[in-house]
């Protein structure tokens, strides 16, 4: 885990989740620049999961690895289902069901890095 | 010939969906972690954490789904939800020596912003108001 990135993350969840809940008020079903936002959201995700997958099989000991390691599944996984199930019927809520998956995701990586003890 | 109940699967009861499969999800992914790796310190709490698992599962699939029956599951399941988050709630306030490790329901959901207390009630209420012809 690197703490520059889990703040670049958890900046750009939070504006996917502001993005999502706008896209309901303003009563617009998701398009494509919202796959393609969240694209990008997930491709950080999925590089922190890369990194912390490396540290993690490369000896750096932590006090719970397996929960650690769910996590880093969880956090790369649930935007991409909810967003397929946002888009599966498209009406206003898609947007607030992608910012349910984005605030989903935050606390995610925010246990990820409470979980993120090396050496302990 | 009587109108069918509208889905509880479209339009605002997408979120609803969304935010149950979120639960189902945690709850059922911490209830296999504390069993799978410290069962024998607290069991009680961890199976009901696995109970509670369930009920969000069986929750979300009752909503998700179309039909009388999956109607009739997302009834079960949402109520059992509401009596279970409301019990244990109620437990861990007053008496905190049966439970040493935390699960959804503890403290009314404290540890999960009092989303698992809300949620239930929502619940009740989609399936109602959906439920009117």
């Amino acid at each position: 885990m690197i703490g520059a990135l889990v703040v670049v993350v958890q900046v750009a969840l939070a504006a996917l989740a502001v993005y999502g809940v706008v896209l309901t008020v303003l009563n617009r079903p998701p398009d494509v620049w919202t796959k393609r936002a969240v694209g990008l959201v997930v491709a950080l995700l999925v590089l922190q999961a890369a990194i912390g997958a490396v540290q993690v099989f490369s000896g750096t000991a932590l006090p719970e690895t397996t929960t650690f390691l769910i996590y880093l599944v969880v956090s790369v996984c649930v935007l991409p289902i909810a967003t397929q199930f946002a888009t599966a019927e498209p009406t206003r809520w898609g947007g607030a069901v992608v910012a349910v998956g984005a605030i989903a995701t935050a606390v995610a990586v925010w246990r990820l890095q409470g979980l993120w003890v090396p050496g302990a | 010939m009587p109108e069918a109940a509208r889905a509880t699967s479209s339009g605002p009861g997408r979120v609803l969906i969304a935010v149950y499969g979120v639960f189902a999800l945690s709850a059922t992914a911490r209830a296999g972690v504390q069993i799978a790796t410290r069962f024998a310190e607290a069991p009680v709490p961890y199976l009901l954490s696995a109970v509670a698992g369930v009920v969000y599962i069986l929750a979300t699939i009752g909503l998700a789904g179309h039909g009388p029956g999956a109607r009739r599951l997302a009834w079960c399941a949402v109520v059992f939800e509401l009596v279970g988050v409301l019990v244990v709630g109620t437990l861990t306030v007053f008496d905190t020596g049966d439970f040493p490790d935390d699960t959804v329901w503890s403290a009314y959901g404290r540890g999960y912003g009092f989303i698992p207390l809300v949620l239930p009630f929502i619940g009740l209420w989609w399936l109602r108001h959906t439920g009117r012809r």
